[in-house]
């Protein structure tokens, strides 16, 4: 009764927001303006480049003579090439599939395990994030090569999912953290068993989450190369690892293509993470990446 | 009351570390009641319900429903559903699958299913819903979705867990009175747990109010309001005077006091150190019957309310009473006291309670 009979002190909505609007007009900070349009040229310049020449008419890397598909014309043609492209998407498809089943399952049990092991294992569950690469490929080619097992496609995909699996925990742990646990109790209450409620309700409840890690997982693991290099055998190579060899031997153009492609790939690939969760109607899976 | 009850308790603990959550519960509820579990939080009350529905083991005792020891069993494998205070709600399911949940986990086939989920929706009048995601609805829809997707199962005991504690005023209310009506209509044994001593009086048949894992009392609405039968009880169910000092002779004489007429009581020796307590509106300031012990006190606060005023008069040091009196239209016309006079009051023996 008091909320209707009171006046309102405040002024309605409308009034403040072009005041703010004035401001915020007149103040345009220029300054920061040219040391992000700096930022972005430096970060970006260089892959323009790249996408320029892909396109180049002629062999020159420093002339632009013409627009031409030559060198997309020269990728498709050349079988090692499409080996490679094949391996390594065979790579990425398993990595993911396999980094996010345990990494779901590690997140899982990290939230729901409340002992001190528990919380021990969240954090050795870190660090894989903060070791340099190399350190890691090296020490994986180093335990392949220690147990005796011959460096092949299968332990790229291997070292690929040991590594792959933190990615996929930080982005799922904080979303089985802020589950309900009566939504569960619930599906029990309901007439579900345990596995039951957690396939029905719980996984469901984690869906856009999983989409959108798996595919981040696709796009890293795709575009890797250092783990690859010190883990992959002879033959046929990753994509990464067959373009750093066929530099060594002189720069061709078709690189600039395959790599046009790849950047294309991967940009609609973490488009496509950003997007997932949106068309479940929630905040983003990949709030922790994007920093939102 | 010699049918088998709904639900029984049989000396039920459930106990954390070193200390009791529960201690030592016996409870029976009578089939088709509304019945509420009240106490402060931390009292137990969630934790019994969290027990008859299976989500928490008794550390001892049995649960029973229907005569049916069930305390081994998995909450998938009881008659009883429960209603949850964040409602619990499978946001990826729309309303209709909500609702039907239970149904199709026990094999209802699917026509079936249909029809009985389109008429629960009815009785809790969310029928041009079916098809919404629960996200896109408010609070109370929420609420009412919860409440139908429990009670299409026609479970022989409805577990509530503070339904309507997220609600606001108004809409809780609204939904005492319609869950009250629901419960009525579907005649469904319902286990309601609330802080609300309000909400306990308004809806339910029988309380048992708990206080530190025990059930302090345990009965009607009316019983544990006009008959506490213990101090917390009193003061928990609306506001209580409660004094102490020494009975002798059906009366309670105060430290430093006068001696005050009480109700009669058995099995209470003279010389005992005693709690009384009377209800602010059970005393009197006007128009005294005789057999009332009249008092005089020092009216030193006037708390005026809309329909009512609520007057402290200090009756002796350290003892101030609280009373409430309607504002009527004749109280209002007499030139009330601005305060600081001395001022008559008294009740009827029977209202003051000399308390366990």
């Amino acid at each position: 009764m008091t909320l209707v009979s009171t006046p309102s002190t405040t002024a309605p909505a409308g009034t403040s927001a072009p005041v703010r609007n004035r401001r915020r007009s007149h103040r345009r900070p220029r300054v920061l303006i040219a040391v992000t349009g700096l930022f972005f040229a430096l970060l970006y310049l260089p892959i323009a480049v790249v996408a320029l020449f892909s396109f180049n008419s002629q062999k020159s890397l420093t002339v632009f003579d013409g627009f031409s598909l030559r060198w997309y014309r020269a990728f498709v043609h050349d079988d090692v090439l499409i080996a490679s492209l094949g391996t390594s998407l065979r790579i990425s498809l398993v990595a993911m599939a396999g980094s996010v089943l345990l990494g779901v399952a590690l997140a899982v049990g990290l939230v729901r395990c409340r002992t001190r092991f528990g919380s021990l294992a969240g954090l050795i569950m870190l660090v894989p994030l903060i070791t340099p690469e190399i350190v890691t490929g090296v020490a994986s080619m180093l335990l392949f090569k220690g147990l005796g097992v011959p460096l092949s496609t299968g332990t790229v995909m291997l070292a690929e999912i040991t590594f792959s699996i933190s990615y996929v925990t930080v982005i799922l742990r904080s979303r089985v953290a802020a589950l309900n646990p009566e939504v569960e109790e619930a599906a029990m209450d309901l007439g579900a068993t345990r596995w039951q409620a957690v396939r029905l309700v719980t996984l469901p409840a984690l869906l856009p989450a999983v989409l959108a890690s798996a595919v981040l997982i696709f796009a890293l693991v795709f575009d890797d190369f250092v783990l690859a290099y010190f883990t992959t055998g002879v033959d046929p190579q990753p994509l990464s690892v067959r373009i750093y060899s066929a530099i060594r031997f002189g720069v061709q153009p078709t690189i600039n293509a395959v790599g046009t492609l790849m950047l294309a790939g991967s940009i609609a690939l973490i488009a496509l993470a950003l997007f997932i969760p949106r068309l479940f109607g929630r905040r983003g899976g990949l709030d922790i990446l994007s920093g939102e | 009351m010699d049918a088998t009850p709904a639900v029984r308790l049989d000396g039920v603990s459930k106990q954390y570390a070193d200390s009791y959550a529960v201690h030592r519960l016996d409870l029976d509820i009578e089939a088709g009641h509304f019945f509420s579990l009240l106490g402060p939080s931390g009292c137990g009350k969630t934790t019994t319900l969290r027990m008859i529905g299976g989500f928490s083991d008794p550390s001892e005792g049995a649960v029973l429903l229907a005569g049916e020891d069930v305390t081994d069993l998995p909450p998938n494998k009881r008659n009883v559903n429960t209603v949850f205070q964040s409602y619990a709600l499978f946001d990826h399911l729309s309303v209709a699958d909500n609702v039907g949940f239970g149904l199709k986990r026990s094999g209802v086939a699917k026509a079936e299913i249909r029809q009985r989920v389109g008429e629960m929706l009815e009785l809790v009048q969310l029928a041009g819903l079916a098809g919404r995601k629960p996200r896109t609805l408010s609070g109370g829809q929420r609420q009412r979705v919860a409440l139908a997707r429990a009670l299409v199962n026609r479970p022989a005991v409805l577990l509530l867990d503070e339904p309507l504690a997220a609600l606001d005023l108004k809409l809780r209310r609204q939904m005492q009175v319609e869950l009250k009506q629901i419960q009525r209509e579907v005649g469904i044994t319902f286990v309601f747990v609330t802080h609300d001593q309000d909400e306990a009086l308004t809806m339910s048949d029988r309380i048992a109010v708990m206080n530190q894992g025990r059930i302090e009392q345990c009965g009607t609405p009316e019983d544990i309001y006009e008959h506490p039968a213990t101090g917390f009880v009193a003061s928990f169910m609306g506001t209580s005077n409660l004094m102490t000092g020494t009975y002798r002779d059906g009366e309670v004489t105060l430290e430093k006091g006068p001696a005050l007429a009480v109700g009669a009581r058995s099995g209470i020796e003279d010389g005992t150190a005693v709690s009384v307590s009377v209800r602010p509106e059970k005393i009197w300031l006007s128009d005294f019957e005789p057999g009332m012990s009249k008092l005089s006190g020092v009216l030193r606060e006037t708390v005026y309310s809309g329909p009512t005023t609520t007057y402290l008069i200090e009756l002796a040091p350290g003892v101030t009473l609280s009373v409430l009196e309607q504002n009527t239209a004749r109280a209002r016309m007499e030139d009330r006291w601005t305060g600081g006079e001395t001022v008559e009051f008294g009740w009827r023996p029977e209202h003051c309670l000399v308390l366990a």
